[in-house]
């Protein structure tokens, strides 16, 4: 396994880590929320609520932009 | 007199984003905004970092109004019936035009998706209709919700904890990645970066397009709540 592989890998498993904890958060009376519930939650705040929309415009910019 | 009050008030808004900059989530803005900029990216740090010091002052501005109040702001912003920002209820809409307007929004994206992922990546057609949008979505996002609704339930701090150790994971394995390229500006095929390993899906009109038609149903998401 050389370095992309690992590297590769730890994105894999943080990404499996989300989905993990997103199907444990649908399961009937579920302690863990959902990431939605989570988003809909900090989006009560106006600083956290300016800040994700932020982040969001900031992936496009990041993604497609110069 | 005049100028008393001129340098008040001058020293009231230096106050306020002082105070603004010591929010942990500015402190994030602003670091993300300094990592965009050295890794070759400058205008869209400093848009980043324009972002993060409006919402330093205006942060700053609202604690100290909370201070001299004693109201929660954040509540009145989340409840609008009780005070904040002024999304009035509008009348429902028939179901014959609810689907016009469903129709035209649906258009609307589809024709965004389709322009702007034919546009080269990086070209400033491309900048200029991302930048745009997302101008807009920031700006009309800052006034609040965009229809009334309940205080949302407060999630448990266990599972917020479970959710932000996973969101730092990805993003500290992402800056190993990126602080392991042979400089920040070259990207490098032993470590990775998100952006190195979706190059070649961008590389092409379709998956541009696709790429586009995900960032625009996560920004209708967030719109939403």
């Amino acid at each position: 396994m050389n370095s992309h592989d690992v590297t590769v890998t730890g994105y894999l498993v943080v990404l499996a880590a989300g989905v993990t904890l997103q199907l444990l958060s649908r399961r009937p009376g579920s302690k863990i929320p959902s990431l939605g519930a989570i988003i809909t939650a900090a989006m009560s705040s106006r600083t956290l609520r300016v800040a994700i929309l932020v982040g969001w415009a900031w992936l496009g910019l990041h993604f497609f932009a110069r | 007199m005049r100028e008393e009050t001129a340098t008040r008030t001058r020293s009231g808004h230096m106050i306020a984003l002082l105070r603004g900059l010591r929010e942990p989530v500015v402190v994030i803005l602003l670091l993300i905004a300094y990592f965009t900029a050295a890794s070759g990216k400058p205008l869209d740090g400093l848009l980043m970092a324009i972002a993060a010091v409006c919402l330093a002052w205006d942060a700053g501005h609202r604690l100290r109004q909370a201070g001299q109040s004693g109201i929660d702001l954040d509540q009145a912003y989340a409840d609008p019936g009780a005070e904040g920002p002024a999304t009035s209820a509008a009348p429902p809409l028939s179901r014959r035009r609810r689907a016009t307007v469903a129709t035209a929004w649906l258009t609307a994206a589809v024709s965004y998706v389709l322009v702007v992922g034919s546009f080269i990546r990086y070209s400033w057609p491309a900048t200029a209709a991302v930048l745009g949008l997302g101008s807009v979505v920031v700006v009309t996002g800052w006034r609040g919700p965009r229809r009334p609704r309940p205080r949302p339930v407060k999630p448990s701090r266990a599972g917020v904890l479970l959710w932000l150790a996973v969101i730092l994971a990805g993003c500290l394995w992402e800056l190993q990645a990126l602080l392991q390229q042979p400089t920040l500006l070259a990207s490098s095929y032993p470590h990775p970066t998100i952006s190195t390993l979706t190059d070649p899906v961008l590389a092409g009109w379709a998956g541009r397009s696709a790429l586009l038609a995900v960032w625009l149903l996560f920004g209708w998401f967030l719109v939403e709540r």
